[in-house]
């Protein structure tokens, strides 16, 4: 099978890279990129492990071809955050939503994605948000919780809190 | 796991994307969004040569009012169809039941083009069209063809568009008069899963907002395809609002007449007409109350 030429930008990187049209997103990432952070866990887009943003938008890596992200903006979980972690990954850390961990960096995906969209979700909206994404440890509330807590009032309030 | 090898073109329109799909013939098969097309080639259920993407079709994803009709690219995203501002002006139950499909990342991807065309009698995008009055658009070599929704599907994943033709638009007209509509989904979980029956109630008053003028029902998952149940939607024509609150339990009898479900290994068809009973009362009840507090703060005014 001939491979075809196309041009990813993964957080914040341009790769100009050579595909298989029966590779999907979350191959590339893994095997052609490297960025091994995103996870594949059923492989058919119901667990979510493999979520990633694709023009700013959470999906399942494991159900987009490879070619159909030509010339897209792709964030993994490589992706939030920096040298130091993101707040939503500290707040993970802290709040303990992390167990086996496999579920966490599509957990966190699309969690950034909520936030972005709107910085004050509901504990409702949280948990419509990462319905698509299963985690077996948990039992889901740390999650939301530690979710919760990186909204804008609750991160206005931790930090008064901590000024009195 | 492995997807078998193909051949990937990318059309570039949607002429373009006509003529490479006549040409390769039965062994093409086209992309939208991917979320039932890619699960299928990874479970090898279908294994075309060659797949033509639709992604760079950007004019078909969208959703705009033009001389008083609603059209909808086939490409529009369910999550962008879930919370467009026209679409939840006058087609509320579509937003509904596209809201409902899959995940948020499911959303994020699938197309109500590929909902329709995939023709599961489970899509939750179809009942809704069905009683919006829903047209679709198909365009082929020869030109388009509008054939109205409740004559689309043929049978479980089978429509009447010929292999050679694409599903470019879908369109309906809004009602004038007040109207209201609702769609309820059986399903196991609260979310990620395929209904096992899907209603929706869509009912518009007449000028005055005291008379029902025109009832849709329909009814996904009960049989092998998406149905429009006019039996049941005769038991409200013509009459007020008020009668038709006491020709609920009439209306939801004859939906379960019509429906004809199957056991299978999600729910018995027993079960499946003792909810599609359950399901018309509640949605009609809805319905009939959301079109009645209009009038009811009318005559307070008047008061």
């Amino acid at each position: 099978m001939k491979t075809i030429p196309m041009h990813l930008n993964v957080n914040g990187e341009d790769y100009h890279i050579m595909v298989k049209p029966n590779q999907v997103l979350l191959d590339v990432l893994r095997d052609d990129l490297e960025l091994t952070g995103t996870k594949e866990g059923c492989g058919l887009g119901k667990c979510g492990a493999c979520t990633v943003l694709l023009d700013k938008r959470p999906v399942h890596s494991c159900l987009v071809l490879a070619l159909q992200a030509d010339g897209c903006e792709i964030t993994t979980i490589e992706g939030i955050g920096g040298k130091q972690l993101h707040p939503l990954q500290e707040s993970f850390v802290e709040k303990g939503a992390i167990q086996c961990g496999f579920c966490t960096p599509g957990m966190i995906t699309t969690a950034k994605a909520l936030l972005d969209e709107n910085p004050n979700p509901s504990e409702e909206d949280i948990k419509l948000a990462i319905a698509g994404n299963l985690c077996r440890c948990t039992g889901y509330h740390k999650i939301v919780d530690a979710i919760h807590s990186c909204t804008c009032e609750s991160l206005k309030a931790s930090k008064e809190g901590r000024d009195d | 796991m492995r997807i078998r090898p193909f051949d990937f073109k990318v059309a570039d329109s949607l002429a373009d994307a006509l003529k490479q799909l006549d040409q390769t013939g039965p062994d093409a098969r086209l992309i939208a969004g991917g979320t039932d097309l890619v699960l299928n080639l990874k479970k090898k259920t279908v294994q075309p040569k060659v797949i033509i993407s639709l992604h760079l079709l950007k004019d078909l994803e969208c959703i705009e009012e033009k001389n008083d009709v609603i059209h909808i690219g086939a490409l529009a995203k369910h999550a962008d169809l879930a919370i467009h501002p026209i679409l939840e002006k006058h087609a509320s139950i579509l937003c509904q039941a596209v809201g409902l499909i899959g995940s948020w990342q499911i959303r994020n991807a699938g197309t109500i083009g590929g909902n329709i065309c995939n023709a599961s009698p489970a899509a939750d995008s179809a009942p809704p069209l069905l009683v919006l009055d829903a047209d679709v658009v198909v365009a082929g070599l020869k030109g388009d063809r509008i054939i109205p929704v409740t004559s689309f599907f043929t049978g479980p994943g089978q429509t009447v568009m010929e292999p050679n033709e694409i599903l470019k638009e879908i369109r309906f007209k809004p009602s004038v008069n007040p109207s209201a509509g609702c769609y309820l989904k059986l399903r196991r979980r609260k979310a990620v899963d395929i209904s096992l029956v899907g209603v929706a109630f869509q009912a518009q008053t007449d000028a005055t907002g005291k008379n029902i003028e025109k009832v849709g029902i329909a009814l996904g998952g009960v049989a092998p395809t998406p149905i429009r149940v006019p039996e049941a939607e005769s038991c409200f024509k013509g009459i007020s609002i008020d009668k038709a609150f006491e020709k609920i339990k009439l209306c939801a009898q004859a939906s379960v007449e019509a429906a004809k479900p199957i056991d299978d290994l999600r729910a018995s068809a027993d079960y499946k007409r003792t909810i599609v009973n359950v399901f018309v009362q509640r949605c009609a009840q809805q319905v009939l109350t959301e079109l009645k507090i209009p009038m009811l703060k009318k005559i307070e005014g008047d008061l």
